[in-house]
């Protein structure tokens, strides 16, 4: 199900440059003397999808807010391509696209309404062209003037993404995609995830949804009270000690 | 041109939005018609001119109806985190802070005309001489009173008392367009030249500038994190 209107991003490095295209360099974030996120660390590079998941609270949430720009840590950095940003930056934002619980969409406008709007903040001039496709890309075209109130919560989650990947971002954010889709829209989601994949975008995906994280995923961490208590690559975790671990992780907390 | 872009999206998308809802224009069009019948029943015509009350009236009308409309601009962009959404987008915060004060101004004003319809019907007013200088009164003092309570309204939308915090936050702040706003319709409306107008004309303008001057620098103060 990969769809090349959701690929390529950018070209692969055929050099394997050793700057990772995301970077969090010991990110903290403390609301009231509590941290929420504490002391992250990771690389990630062209390409790469880290699966990031944990119990309720455990802070992923919090690390995504910051990896987005929307939140700016007490300490620490995020890095692009080697670049430290900040909440206010522009170009940040311009190469981030974030899917969160909330879909970021007006429920009074239509699919396309929405599409353009966010396109035009973007400064994207070929949305005539843009919009239908990436509509089609997660199964939408017909629903193109459909009011998003009426649209079924599966649908608004494909609308949230291909809004999220409207503006073609190298780096994507996904915060519990999978909650509340139907099979059939799991399915579409799996196959823009492949997408992005084919087309070196990097991509972080917090999911409660642990066979789904590490079926994507080439590094995987589990975050336990703001912290990464494992991370690794995907193909040096076994799946069963990996899962057998975040059961005692998540019985701990309970 | 990226500036005004910005500026014009989020305008035409606020606009869009409230023509299809309707949401604050008809609560600020059903607050101005109950004050204009319930004046008109309380207000006896053989002992006070309505000619003399009605500006204080019509700028209250206008105050309160607006904060009634415009104080619930941000509250309306918080179902499904869309505001979230916007704030991820590459552009300046003052941009986003000018296109929902020009949706919000292009609201107001069409309330504005209601009220000087109901009020104009109900108490038979004579407007003045100087309709266009009226004119010039009434967008200045609206621009700075959208300007603040758009401000105001992204502040107490990331609160948790919300709405009733926005009425504390601003009043103070609206007291120049009270004084010269009541001041300058007052003499308007009774005929008197020019020159008694054009000192409160300055004051407007001068409040309508440092209004939106200061909304749109403090406005990325408010919204970010």
């Amino acid at each position: 199900m990969s769809d090349p209107a959701l690929s390529a991003a950018r070209e692969p490095d055929p050099f394997g440059s050793p700057t990772p295209a995301l970077e969090a360099r010991g990110l903290v974030r403390e609301f009231a003397g509590f941290p929420a996120v504490d002391g992250i660390d990771f690389q990630l590079g062209v390409g790469r999808l880290l699966t990031v998941v944990g119990p309720n609270g455990a802070g992923k949430t919090t690390l995504l807010r910051i990896l987005a720009g929307g939140l700016r840590p007490t300490k620490g950095h995020v890095l692009l391509d080697g670049k430290a940003v900040d909440v206010g930056d522009r170009e940040w934002r311009r190469r981030i696209g974030v899917v969160s619980h909330q879909g970021f969409l007006y429920g009074q406008l239509t699919a396309a309404e929405n599409l353009e709007f966010y396109g035009r903040l973007f400064g994207l001039s070929d949305l005539a062209e843009r919009v239908p496709e990436r509509l089609a890309a997660v199964g939408l075209e017909d629903r193109s003037r459909s009011v998003v109130r009426t649209l079924s919560r599966g649908m608004r989650q494909r609308l949230a993404l291909a809004r999220a990947l409207l503006h073609d971002p190298e780096v994507v954010l996904l915060d519990e995609p999978y909650t509340g889709l139907d099979a059939h829209a799991a399915a579409v989601l799996n196959g823009v995830l492949a997408s992005l994949k084919d087309g070196c975008r990097t991509v972080v995906l917090v999911t409660h949804n642990l066979g789904q994280g590490l079926e994507l995923a080439d590094r995987v961490a589990i975050q336990v009270g703001g912290r990464f208590r494992w991370i690794d690559d995907r193909d040096r975790v076994d799946g069963a000690t990996f899962e057998a671990f975040y059961r005692n992780v998540v019985e701990e907390r309970a | 041109m990226d500036y005004l872009r910005v500026i014009w999206t989020v305008a035409r998308k606020d606009l869009l939005i409230e023509m299809r809802t309707r949401e604050r224009i008809a609560a600020m069009g059903a607050f101005v018609v109950l004050v204009g019948v319930l004046f008109n029943y309380s207000i006896d015509t053989a002992i006070v001119r309505p000619q003399e009350i009605a500006p204080g009236i019509i700028w209250m009308t206008i105050i309160l109806g607006g904060l009634l409309g415009i104080g619930r601009t941000f509250h309306l962009e918080e179902e499904d985190g869309a505001f979230s959404g916007v704030l991820q987008a590459p552009i300046p915060l003052d941009a986003l802070y000018l296109g929902k004060t020009a949706a919000n101004l292009v609201i107001l004003c069409l309330v504005t005309v209601l009220i000087f319809l109901v009020f104009g019907v109900f108490f038979g007013l004579s407007f003045g001489s100087h309709p266009f200088v009226l004119l010039a009164v009434v967008f200045l003092a609206l621009l700075g009173f959208v300007g603040l309570t758009t401000l105001f309204s992204a502040m107490s939308a990331r609160t948790t008392m919300g709405e009733s915090l926005l009425p504390v936050l601003v009043f103070p702040l609206l007291v120049p367009m009270v004084i010269f706003g009541v001041s300058a319709t007052s003499r308007l409306f009774a005929g008197r030249p020019l020159s008694e107008v054009a000192g409160s004309v300055r004051m407007l303008g001068a409040f309508a500038i440092l209004s939106v001057g200061a909304g749109a620098m403090l406005f990325r103060h408010v919204v970010e994190e």
